[in-house]
């Protein structure tokens, strides 16, 4: 029988999965399709979504296998373990900065979208002074419960994307995905480099680790988690392209989005399900922010242990907002989401892949390790 | 609080008197003389000796005292002029064994015990020159019958409901669950007051910890009288903050029947006929001992239904606010037309007019509930016709907004459990504030803050949004679609139970 776990503070296997999804979904697919029919030709995308998918599923292997490796540790005690303190301390403060950057462009991303396409007179600055509010309500609760919310949050959110695409299907045309393979291989590797960027997020577990309970079916987790954002990526790309054709798509700014407009209900109960579809859009985006808020919280937590929780959110929620409101135009939004994007592989991809190899190097095990 | 704890002291530690009426003499004392003790003093053995009957004359049977006391006592005495001298000891365990036809009676020498059998309703019976005196079990208090619980109506399903006798409750528990594991905890509550409180779960079902968590927190319950069970509900909560309850109460005994059996603990007080179900969740609030007696799909039907009441009573509003004052384009052509025209001479924004017109309906529920029955139906159709069309007449709210705030009532109703009723119209109240600030952006932030708060809230340890999150597949099968009854073999998954089955697989005989 299984102990009474409910008391404490851990997250099981379906919430690392549910967990990581989530926060792999966010932006990626309004902009993805877009961005692969720049790079590559017709319906070829998905050529370099797979390619991509696959970097980063061997990403998430390596994730996965240095958590199993060090289980119940988080990242810093990991570093620590094969390197030295100081190197620790380093890495976990160049996570934070990553995280904490990707908090504030969650947030004005979102406050953009939601400009566009559901108010047109409330300003930026309200929506994402709103929206920072709930974020440090959600992040003032335990991690585990945050971690949870996913198991809520992420049906809906695949519910109405589902619901937008199969309301499309009368639109589709077939002809507008030939010709297959015609896209040369430079360009499929290009389109390919796009696409990693969508599936960063995952990197964060390097922090939950602590709290999951069963380390070994970590890499079922990470592998299942990031398989279903790579099959929803799929799916849209190709409806998008079987829809509005390549070069509609290339000049679209939001083509999924686009999708969602193009939608009637049946029946004329009401108008626009565009806006209904964002309006669900921000409960992901919320999820994936309030989860790389906590994971920066975690980590200033693990190098500064001193200052309580609630006193890293309030001092952290006003630097938020700043870098928020610091892009100006969609020009430097996207520029702004570009250079987090680099960060984030080189310090939440290839950072752990050089602490695996020299762990796996030097022979350094956690404690109770999990096979 | 000083006085009334050395007052315990001193007479938990106080013997009685060999001397009967010094006995019957402190009794009145320490009572304060009440014109309702009762002292009848009785002879036995011919006059040989003399017993004094001391109870309060509200409390106790008086026919049981009469008849089945004072007369066996006096018949046995007729007789008892022949008997040899007898000692004491004697006397009582003949008094106990023989003479009288009453099933409890104990002896008792420690004066608290005996204080508190007389504020009970027994009738204590002190002999001349005897160490101990007898306790005899003749408490009965007027008790109103078992009647159909009226805030807990079914079409279909018993028809009894507690009452305010706790014992009658027990058995009410009993009577459906014939299980050498049905364990009852009985607890004295209230320093003055002195109920009874009673645990009830099933041993070999529960989760060990859920009943060790419950008694901790029954234990730590330190106040001078629960009138009603929400005292307790209130003082053993997890978070007094939290709009929702956390513990479910329930006037239907079958009800906490079918609870017991899914691994959860009841809590019943003298005094009231409202039992407590604890842990609970939220999807319980949701449903009705009826999902299960009527067929599947009916049962499916109804609590999908409901869900629907939820969201309606959530946000119905709010979203009328939004679609008016922001996303007026997500309204369909048509419809827009006839709602601008409606609006037309209403001078408040969408915002006011909705909180005005919720307001008024607040104020006729209250008023309708406090009134007698007859007149609080005269207030419903005052309110409900003569106010919304005079309100529309004098065009101070619009005939759709009149519309959507009685739906939104009727669906607030809809909901089984009346206190998750309300948390869900106050909730409403701040839907609607924020719709008026951000529109639809608004009350997805809104839905966000609530989904928070569930997925954080615990009752008893156990998360208050489970079997969403924590997720428990199997458990969805008596979710929002109840399955056929044959399908649900396993008791909740999330629940822990010590005992997983509780049927054979689809209802197939070994």
């Amino acid at each position: 029988m299984k102990s009474f776990e409910y008391g404490d503070r851990e997250i099981g296997t379906t919430e690392v999965a549910y967990g990581v999804s989530n926060m792999v979904i966010g932006f990626g697919v309004l902009t993805l399709p877009r961005s692969l029919a720049e790079m590559t030709e017709s319906s070829d995308g998905w050529i370099s979504l797979v390619l991509g998918g696959s970097v980063a599923l061997a990403f998430g292997w390596v994730i996965a296998s240095l958590c199993m490796r060090f289980p119940k540790m988080g990242l810093k005690d990991m570093t620590k373990a094969v390197t030295n303190r100081a190197t620790a301390n380093v890495v976990v403060v160049l996570f934070a900065c990553y995280t904490f950057l990707f908090v504030g462009y969650e947030t004005r991303g979102l406050a953009n979208i939601s400009k566009q396409y559901l108010f047109d007179r409330t300003p930026e600055e309200a929506i994402c002074l709103f929206f920072l509010l709930v974020l440090a309500y959600g992040v003032a609760g335990p991690s585990s419960a945050l971690l949870r919310l996913n198991l809520i949050f992420l049906p809906l959110v695949l519910l109405i994307v589902l619901g937008v695409l199969a309301m499309n299907i009368p639109f589709f045309n077939i002809h507008n995905l030939k010709p297959l393979f015609v896209t040369d291989w430079k360009n499929l590797l290009n389109g390919a480099r796009g696409t990693v960027f969508s599936f960063l997020g995952f990197e964060i577990f390097l922090f939950y680790n602590a709290l999951i309970n069963r380390p070994k079916t970590m890499k079922k987790a990470v592998l299942g988690g990031l398989a279903v954002p790579l099959l929803t990526y799929l799916i849209v790309f190709v409806f998008v392209i079987g829809i509005f054709g390549s070069e509609v798509t290339k000049n679209t700014l939001y083509p999924t989005a686009e999708l969602a407009k193009q939608v009637e209900i049946p029946g004329g109960f009401f108008e626009r399900f565009e806006s209904i579809f964002f309006t669900l859009w921000v409960v992901t985006l919320f999820n994936t922010a309030a989860m790389a808020f906590d994971v920066t919280i975690i980590a200033l937590k693990t190098v500064f242990p001193k200052p309580e929780r609630m006193t890293w959110i309030i001092a952290l929620c006003p630097l938020i907002y700043l870098v928020a409101m610091q892009p100006q135009g969609i020009m430097e939004i996207d520029r702004f989401g570009k250079w987090i994007s680099y960060a984030g592989i080189a310090i939440g991809w290839i950072l752990p892949a050089l602490l695996l190899g020299a762990a796996k190097l030097r022979g350094v095990e956690g404690n109770e390790r999990a096979s | 609080m000083s006085d009334n704890a050395s007052d315990d002291r001193q007479s938990s530690s106080a013997v009685i008197s060999r001397d009967m009426q010094e006995n019957i003499g402190y009794i009145r004392r320490l009572l304060g003389d009440p014109s309702d003790l009762l002292t009848r003093i009785v002879t036995i053995g011919g006059g040989k000796r003399s017993c004094a009957l001391v109870f309060l004359s509200g409390l106790s049977d008086k026919a049981v005292i009469d008849d089945q006391i004072i007369r066996q006592i006096l018949k046995a005495g007729r007789y008892g002029e022949e008997a040899p001298e007898l000692d004491v000891s004697e006397v009582i365990g003949g008094l106990r064994n023989e003479t009288m036809s009453v099933s409890q009676v104990i002896e008792a020498t420690l004066w608290s015990d005996i204080v508190q059998a007389v504020l009970y309703g027994d009738t204590v019976m002190f002999l001349e020159g005897a160490d101990d005196a007898l306790i005899v079990g003749t408490q009965n208090w007027k008790e109103r019958s078992i009647e159909e619980p009226p805030t807990e109506a079914l079409v279909r399903g018993p028809r009894e409901g507690f009452t305010e006798k706790v014992e009658t409750n027990v058995g009410l528990i009993r009577r459906g669950i014939r299980d050498i594991n049905l364990r009852f905890v009985s607890y004295t509550i209230g320093r003055r007051s002195r109920k009874t409180l009673i645990l009830t779960y099933i041993q070999g079902i529960i989760h060990p910890s859920i009943v060790e968590e419950a008694q901790r927190r029954l234990e730590s319950i330190d106040i001078d009288d629960a009138p009603e069970s929400g005292f307790v509900e209130q003082w053993i909560e997890d978070s007094f903050l939290s709009p929702f309850p956390q513990l479910l109460h329930t006037e239907r005994p079958d009800k906490v029947r079918a609870a017991l059996l899914q691994g959860k603990a009841a809590i019943m007080l003298e005094g009231t006929p409202f039992a407590l179900i604890l842990p609970t969740t939220f999807v319980a609030l949701i449903q009705s001992p009826e999902d299960y007696y009527e067929r599947w799909l009916i049962g499916s039907l109804i609590r999908l239904l409901r869900y629907v009441a939820v969201f309606i009573a959530l946000f119905f509003p709010a979203i009328y606010i939004a679609l008016v004052s922001f996303h007026q384009g997500m309204i369909p052509f048509k419809l827009a037309f006839s709602i601008a025209a409606a609006r037309e001479g209403v001078p408040f924004p969408a915002v006011i007019e909705a909180l005005l017109m919720e307001g008024t309906l607040e104020l006729l529920r209250e008023a309708g509930v406090r009134l007698p029955k007859p007149i609080g139906q005269t207030i419903g159709i005052v309110g409900g016709l003569v106010i919304g069309e005079a309100a529309v007449q004098a065009g101070v709210v619009s005939p759709i907004m009149v519309i959507v705030v009685a739906v939104t009532a009727i669906s607030s109703f809809a909901i089984p459990s009346y206190s998750a009723g309300i948390a869900f119209r106050m909730l409403r109240f701040a839907t609607m504030l924020a719709a008026a600030i951000l529109g639809l952006f608004g009350i997805i932030l809104m839905f966000i803050v609530i989904s928070i708060h569930l997925v954080r809230l615990k009752s008893f340890g156990m998360p208050y949004s489970s079997p969403f999150a924590p997720i428990f597949l199997n458990d969805w099968r008596d979710l929002v679609v109840r399955f056929p009854v044959t399908f649900l073999t396993k008791r909740p998954e999330f629940m822990q139970t010590k005992n997983i089955n509780r049927a054979n697989k689809r209802g197939k005989r070994i």
